[in-house]
């Protein structure tokens, strides 16, 4: 019992140890947001603010001039809408991939794992071309379904794996009591696979949140902008950053999803273990 | 059986939004940037809901003919210049021509050149636009820029008050595509403490130049690395000073040839001379990990830059108490050549032209070049120029060193030399060709760009 | 089972939203890739393209900046990969095998991943900075070095500090996978293992790595493509500087994308690339196969 005891206490000394490297940098974030502004070119630079030059100014300047609220607004819009449809449209695919026979169906999985392997980003000028097409070009709504369209094919494969998970048994009883396909799907196959479904979603919520490159290239105004780009402008600007405001607007922004996470993480685990131990 | 109906409602009207989103999402609302912050959210809400609205109406449809510009343009987003745009001269322009509303989108300066080269691939240009005066041959050749003097009447009347120098940046085979809107030109600031520490007179010279750069570089009293003079790139608005005032040229006069000329004895001994200094370590700036320009100049750890009026504002906002003085730039044989700055605004060929005309002209009005000289925008303006404001914010050192400073190349592949001529020399900074290789290399490269 | 014909119409009633948007935002965009690549493509040319055949893809592979970015792009993937995993399952490891706080690590563990790369990439380039916290902390505190490192500056080191932001941020992702696979190790085979008198060191090679080799798959594809899609934190942390020799595939792409308008170019190039990644793909699933 004892020996137990001494390598459960080596094994937290670890894992603390190697914590406190892990979430440096998100403290140092949160201590340079803390610090007027003026500051940050100090010497020499401190990882801490002095207790009596702890200061909010960085935060009200986001809050109030700034007007970062609209590109926050913008991101939570953006990501709930590709999140919901992702969910839907995915389970869809990956309820009727998994439980029926249908021509062209193995073509179409391969395809949908290969666009997997495919980086997201190399689509990037077809994409322009059809958003131009479509006259999504700086249009907040329209870079929805591009990142429904991103998200599908991972949700799909994990949704997939979930819905094999779930007993055929099932679908035959809703089947004996009249049940039609839709019913299955809406009573045995979203309910029982909703750990999975929420799983992928709470990646399609972080996909949608930060994605940067793609919403740089077709947004235009400031009014539109997404977090990230609403961040990255401040950056760069001239000859001198506004690191306090950078990280302040930094560590709201973290806040929203830091919320999905810790309310859902206990899907986390049990989505990624379907997921893996099938791929 | 209930459930299933409820699914396929979900999906059908999924089907839908998504029709509605694909087919209406460019049919955005009108909406300003300098609105109140109430009227903002109203404005996204209106979006949002608009998208969900499968009959997208024609947004020009409504009952009042309001019209909004869009106006690009790179002062920076948390400058003065901004903060007079969006509090003091969109407010006034709003006012004298009520129906009419800016808005107004800020992007960084390399930004804004990419921003427009893609935005002229899907017809989504902003009607108005701030552009460096090295832009204009660029994107008259792509064809997007409005010529200003066959479609606007009164062109000649506008034309007229505004400095011609000025207004020839604007100027293609006789055709005007912009009116000048501010010009500038960079001089040499020097931390005055550190001169006199040093026991040094302001250089004169490049030879001075070079010697006191060398004598004001080391370490100060905290033991940190100074140094003895900034450059914050190395493209072409930072190396031109040096390679025309130590005698060497980009092209040659009609801009047709680069060789003999990017790599005459001359250029080569001013890229030669910038990296001896970087070798020793006593200039710096273009590296991603450098103190930024104002910031190493507010704190004594740059002492010497090349820059232009709007720093003056800038100091005064970020370092006030900081001593620093201004000094034509060092001269070489052939002079004191510094290198020709500023801006136009043009109108580009999607825009509302009557609308976009009239803000041009109130941009380039006598009251808003006042407002914008208060944060050190050189005016264009005849009239502004003769006004107290001007008077008082001594631009003198810089209108000086306009009347011998010389433009950059002026063909439509400048955009592209620039890029390739940083390439260039940041390998001969890092000691990985000599300068001599490099521009040879580059002279090559130019010719065959000129020659397109 | 028999499908009825009124089933047949609510599968194909499933079906549609997703093939529409599939096909659309994603099919269409990749055989128009495919197309643009074989023609010169260029922001002048927005009507009359010409049918240049391989043209595109002999520039590309002639071109020696894309060679730079190409060599950047395998190192980055070489090193971040092996990276996390081993990080990422050493921390498993740990968490699986202690009784208290699992939750609470998990979680701490997890911050890196959802933090945005537009702000890991600014944290990073803050304390990279020649001025910032780092280089101060070496020189004034632990004294291993007189001068400041320019950390930014050059090739080698530029790429570094992107890669230890890839590592850094994906520890927490391959720590959750790894955690969920060793739950599913059945726990008799250890006993088994130790009645033959296995090490701890034995059990992990016998016992654990065999058990969660599908895992161990899926962790190296997803991460090996993951390698080649960074880009934020290269543009923001060093923007491909000093000269393009910090540039990877996709931020090299890009720029000769949108920055100079050949579009030709940058569809050639996307395509190498994805050809690239299939057949790492392909060698991987090659391996993992044989080793079994």
């Amino acid at each position: 019992m004892k020996k137990k005891n001494i390598i459960q206490v080596i094994l937290h000394l670890f894992l603390v140890g190697a914590l406190i490297v892990v979430v440096l940098p998100m403290v140092y974030m949160v201590s340079t947001s803390l610090k007027p502004n003026g500051a940050l070119y100090e010497y020499p630079p401190r990882f801490l603010p002095g207790f009596d030059e702890i200061t909010i100014e960085n935060y009200l300047y986001v809050l109030g001039q700034g007007k970062f609220y609209i590109n926050f607004f913008n991101s939570i819009f953006v990501a709930v809408c590709t999140v919901l449809l992702a969910a839907l449209i995915a389970s869809a695919l990956g309820y009727v991939i998994a439980r029926f026979a249908f021509p062209g169906k193995n073509f179409l999985f391969s395809f949908i794992v290969l666009t997997m392997i495919i980086p997201g980003l190399t689509l990037i000028i077809p994409q322009y071309q059809l958003a131009v097409k479509l006259k999504t070009i700086n249009s907040l709504a329209g870079l929805i379904p591009f990142y429904t369209a991103w998200t599908i094919p991972y949700s799909t494969f994990m949704i997939k794996g979930f819905v094999e998970n779930i007993p055929r048994e099932l679908d035959e009883a809703t089947y004996m009591d009249g049940g039609s396909v839709l019913t299955v799907f809406g009573r045995i196959i979203i309910p029982l696979a909703k750990p999975g479904i929420a799983s992928v979603s709470i990646f399609n919520f972080l996909t949608a949140w930060e994605e940067f490159p793609w919403a740089n290239t077709v947004i235009n105004d400031n009014i539109k902008r997404t977090i990230p780009i609403a961040i990255s402008g401040f950056f760069g600007q001239h000859q001198f950053t506004q690191w306090g405001y950078v990280f302040a607007l930094s560590v709201f922004s973290l806040l929203p999803i830091l919320a999905v996470f810790i309310f859902c993480q206990k899907f986390f685990v049990a989505g990624l273990t379907s997921g893996s131990v099938k791929g | 059986m209930k459930k299933g109906k409820k699914v396929l409602a979900v999906l059908l009207t999924t089907a839908t939004c998504l029709a509605a989103l694909a087919g209406c999402g460019n049919s955005a609302p009108v909406q300003t940037e300098n609105d109140s912050e109430s009227q903002e959210t109203t404005n996204v809400t209106d979006q949002v809901m608009s998208n969900t609205d499968t009959s997208a109406p024609d947004p020009s449809d409504g009952e009042e003919k309001e019209v909004t510009i869009d106006f690009w343009h790179h002062y920076s987003a948390q400058s003065a210049e901004n903060d007079t745009l969006m509090n003091v001269l969109i407010p006034q322009f709003e006012e004298e021509n009520p129906g009419i509303k800016v808005n107004a989108v800020s992007h960084e300066w390399g930004d804004l050149h990419e921003k427009i080269l893609i935005s002229a691939q899907s017809d989504t240009l902003p009607d108005v636009g701030r552009l460096d005066s090295a832009w204009i041959p660029e994107f008259e050749k792509m064809g997007i820029l409005v010529a200003l003097d066959e479609e606007m009447p009164d062109y000649s009347d506008t034309a007229a008050g505004l400095l011609d120098s000025a207004m020839s940046t604007a100027s293609i085979g006789g055709h005007s595509y912009g009116l000048a809107l501010n010009t500038n030109s960079k001089i040499l600031f020097y931390n005055v403490q550190a001169l006199n520490d040093a026991g040094i007179d302001v250089p004169k010279t490049m030879d001075e130049f070079a010697a006191a750069v060398k004598a004001l570089s080391g370490t100060n009293e905290n033991g940190q690395q100074v140094w003895g003079y900034n450059e914050p790139a190395l493209a072409g608005w930072n190396l031109c000073p040096f390679i025309w005032s130590m005698g060497g040229a980009i092209t040659n006069e009609d801009e047709t040839k680069a060789s003999g000329y990017i790599n005459s004895p001359e250029t080569i001994e001013a890229i030669q001379t910038l990296a001896d200094l970087y070798a020793e370590e006593t200039i710096t700036g273009w590296n991603s990990g450098d103190i930024p320009m104002t910031d190493g100049f507010g704190t004594g750890r740059y002492m010497m830059l090349l820059e232009g009026p709007w720093k003056i504002a800038e100091m005064e906002g970020a370092y006030p108490e900081f001593e620093y003085a201004t000094a034509p730039i060092p001269a070489g044989k052939s002079g004191s050549i510094s290198v020709l700055g500023g801006e136009d605004i043009s109108m580009f060929n999607s825009a509302n032209k009557d609308a976009a005309w009239k803000f041009m002209k109130f941009m380039t009005s006598p009251f808003a070049q006042e407002e914008m000289a208060k944060c050190g925008q050189i005016p264009v303006n005849k009239e502004a120029l003769e006004s107290d404001t001007v008077k008082e914010a001594d631009f003198a050192p810089f209108v000086d060193a306009i009347t011998t400073a010389k433009s950059r190349p002026t063909t439509a592949c400048w955009s592209e030399m620039d890029s390739e001529l940083s390439v260039a020399v940041t390998a001969v900074m890092n000691g990985e060709k000599t300068a001599k290789e490099a521009m040879d290399e580059l002279a090559v490269k130019f010719d065959g760009m000129l020659a397109e | 089972m028999q499908t009825s014909r009124k089933g047949k119409f609510q599968i194909g009633l499933l079906l549609l939203p997703g093939l529409l948007i599939f096909g659309i935002f994603t099919v269409y965009p990749i055989i128009k890739l495919f197309v643009m690549s074989f023609f010169e493509w260029d922001f002048g040319s927005i009507s009359g393209q010409k049918f240049i055949g391989l043209e595109n893809y002999k520039e590309v592979i002639q071109d020696s900046y894309f060679r730079t970015a190409f060599i950047n792009s395998i190192v980055y993937t070489f090193v971040t990969v092996p990276g996390q995993m081993i990080l990422g399952f050493l921390t498993a490891f740990l968490i699986h095998q202690v009784t208290r706080f699992k939750v609470g690590y998990r979680v701490l563990y997890y911050l890196p991943v959802i933090t945005s790369w537009v702000i890991a990439s600014l944290v990073f380039k803050y304390v990279f900075n020649t001025e910032g916290l780092l280089n101060c902390f070496l020189v004034n505190v632990i004294h291993v070095t007189a001068k400041n490192i320019r950390w930014l500056d050059t090739r080698w080191s530029g790429l570094w500090i992107s890669m230890f932001l890839g590592i850094w941020k994906g520890i927490g992702w391959n720590m959750v996978v790894f955690l969920a696979a060793l739950q599913t190790v059945p726990t008799d085979l250890y006993e088994a293992a130790a009645i033959d008198g296995a090490n701890a060191l034995e059990k992990l090679f016998h016992v654990t790595l065999p058990c969660i080799k599908g895992t161990i798959l899926f962790a190296l594809v997803m991460l090996t493509i993951g390698g080649f899609n960074v880009f934020t934190s290269i543009k923001m942390i060093t923007g491909g500087e000093p000269g393009h020799k910090t540039d990877v595939v996709l931020t090299w792409m890009y720029y000769k994308a949108f920055s100079t308008g050949a579009f030709g170019y940058a569809a050639a190039l996307s395509f190498i690339i994805t050809v690239v990644l299939a057949a790492l793909a392909l060698v991987q699933f090659r391996m993992m196969r044989q080793k079994s």
